[in-house]
């Protein structure tokens, strides 16, 4: 199977260069790049205020990401809004200062925001103890600007993007262009085997997506914080590129023609990613997101980038389950197109 | 070569498409399998190259039922399909070289002699698929099929595409290979095809085999039974077994 395998990925890897598909994620990248560099991290949008009580006066005066507050009642009424998110430095340990949303992944996403100001990375209870060791009030607070967190944000979201609306397209076309030269009937009398040609096309379109995932992030986040991240964000990259790679195979292969393709795929884009963005980014409230899956991968990947990923095991074993199924609703409806009628 | 016992088979949600085969197929047999569009040739010759399962009754190829060592067993078969199937963007030679690969080292002929056998305009030879004429890329095809040295040889409408020297070209190669000791299954519609070609015949419709026997016996049974002094044809004989012509 291995021969098989590389004998289909070197195939694969012709047809993905003739049909430019490197060249248009490149395109994508610099796009992308220029987009954020040029534009979007300059934009002084915060979408979640975050307001501190007790460290301002030790604090730099170039942190234009995060207001101060006079006293705890004032910290208090900023936050009442279910939208800003405060940070209680007043004592020897910090408290994160909010009120619900009524949705928990974006009362987490406040919290990992307001926690991605905090000089480590991790949860309330370990900052307990590590700022204990500490006296010094202006190390609380690392210098997480205003344009590194917009560079975070917009650059997830593009990823994002890519993932699951370009990453869809390019496989599928790249699947369209098989049958329609009808070659993928030739498979069904080659010693080859059928799970070889599916993990080919899989192996070549993730690690793709991993590659852009760390250019993307290499180029517009920064290597210090890029280093931080990547190791998390890579995960939910990987995560998210093969449950889409599936899902663009699935389509192509039982969708007749490219037409029908294209409505398909207008669909997700429009009626699948347009809540997510609007939930995961800004105060709507829409209660079914949360049994959205492509919000919950969202919100991850966001959480990645703010070094805060609230998944557990529950997460990662529905993920594990969906691309199962998804591989084997490929394996069958591969099997069935390759016993078509020419 | 091919034993094929009581063979059923019925897609989802259909009425049954086969109702009970049974025929034989010898070493170095040429076998036409005759039938109209619908009839239940594309799913039998599907069967028998391992692609559909589910299906009732037996099938032994080489001894074996296909599905038990489904490698082994396409390595030791080669298929011309209806359609010429090739990567387009790729020449002639990537092509074969490609397809080649998933054979053993041992089996695998040289694409090059075997273009050339096939009258393969050699100018064209690194050239994508996409430029060629349709009897180009049949020719190809026909290629790709014999890369592998297979024992059992199935063939789709060979000569469809083909002006009548490739016809002629092709019918002299398919003998050749049958000499050399290949087993042939020919699926046509191409009358001239199996009466030249075939050293039996079995006409297909709705599902059974209506006929079974050399092209010559078929055509004298047909001759007496009509009552007809002059020859009689496969065609004559097709449209006797079933009651329609092959469409």
């Amino acid at each position: 199977m291995t021969h098989h395998f590389f004998l289909l990925l070197r195939k694969d890897l012709r047809l993905m260069l003739a049909g430019k598909f490197f060249l248009l994620a490149l395109g994508s990248l610099l796009f992308y790049s220029l987009y954020i560099n040029l534009f979007y991290a300059k934009t002084d949008q915060d979408i979640y205020p975050v307001y501190v009580y007790g460290t301002h006066h030790t604090l730099p005066k170039n942190m234009d990401a995060i207001h101060f507050t006079n006293s705890l009642e004032e910290l208090n009424d900023k936050c009442m809004d279910g939208y800003s998110v405060g940070i209680d430095a007043s004592g020897e340990n910090i408290n994160i200062v909010m009120k619900s949303s009524d949705i928990n992944t974006i009362d987490a996403l406040r919290v990992q925001y307001a926690e991605s100001f905090l000089q480590y990375p991790g949860r309330i209870d370990e900052a307990d103890k590590f700022l204990s060791n500490f006296r010094e009030p202006e190390k609380l607070i690392k210098n997480n600007s205003l344009e590194l967190k917009n560079r975070r944000e917009i650059t997830c979201e593009f990823l994002f993007f890519e993932l699951a609306a370009v990453g869809f397209l390019g496989l599928a076309s790249l699947m369209f262009k098989e049958k329609e030269m009808g070659v993928i009937r030739v498979y069904g009398i080659l010693p080859g085997n059928v799970w070889a040609f599916i993990f080919s096309k899989l192996t070549l379109f993730v690690v793709s997506d991993l590659v852009f995932c760390i250019l993307l992030t290499l180029i517009n986040v920064g290597w210090k914080p890029c280093i931080a991240v990547l190791p998390a964000v890579l995960v939910q990259t990987g995560i998210l590129s093969m449950i889409m790679s599936l899902a663009g195979l699935l389509c192509s292969v039982c969708v007749s023609d490219f037409r029908q393709f294209s409505l398909l795929y207008l669909v997700l884009a429009i009626f699948v990613t347009t809540p997510v963005f609007l939930v995961g980014q800004t105060s709507v409230k829409l209660d079914w997101m949360l049994y959205h899956p492509m919000y919950h991968l969202f919100m991850q990947m966001k959480g990645a980038y703010f070094s805060s990923v609230t998944s557990g095991f529950v997460y990662y074993a529905v993920c594990t389950a969906a691309i199962i199924v998804l591989l084997c609703a490929v394996y069958r409806a591969m099997q069935r197109e390759m016993a078509k009628e020419g | 070569m091919i034993e094929v016992q009581q063979l059923t088979f019925s897609y989802k949600k259909s009425r049954e498409t086969l109702h009970g085969l049974t025929f034989s197929v010898s070493d170095g047999e040429i076998f036409g399998f005759l039938g109209p569009n619908g009839s239940g040739k594309s799913t039998t010759q599907k069967i028998l190259t391992g692609i559909l399962k589910g299906y009732g009754g037996t099938v032994h190829l080489m001894g074996q039922k296909p599905s038990n060592n489904l490698r082994e067993f396409h390595e030791n078969i080669g298929v011309l399909f209806e359609f010429p199937y090739l990567y387009t963007n790729l020449s002639a030679l990537d092509n074969l070289n490609y397809f080649a690969s998933f054979y053993p080292a041992d089996r695998r002929r040289d694409a090059n002699e075997l273009l050339k056998k096939l009258e393969f305009k050699m100018e064209y030879l690194k050239k994508p698929v996409s430029s060629y004429s349709k009897g180009m890329r049949q020719r190809v095809s026909m290629a790709r099929a014999l890369i592998n040295q297979p024992r059992l040889l199935f063939l789709d409408e060979p000569t469809s595409g083909l002006d009548p020297a490739g016809a002629v070209l092709f019918r002299r190669l398919i003998e050749e290979e049958r000499n050399k000791g290949t087993t042939i299954f020919l699926t046509t519609h191409n009358m001239q095809d199996a009466d030249l070609l075939c050293d039996r015949v079995a006409f297909i419709a709705d599902g059974e085999i209506k006929a079974l026997d050399t092209p010559n016996q078929l055509k004298e049974k047909n001759r007496l039974m009509s009552n007809d002094n002059r020859e009689s044809t496969l065609e004559d004989v097709f449209i006797r077994c079933t009651g329609r012509g092959l469409s």
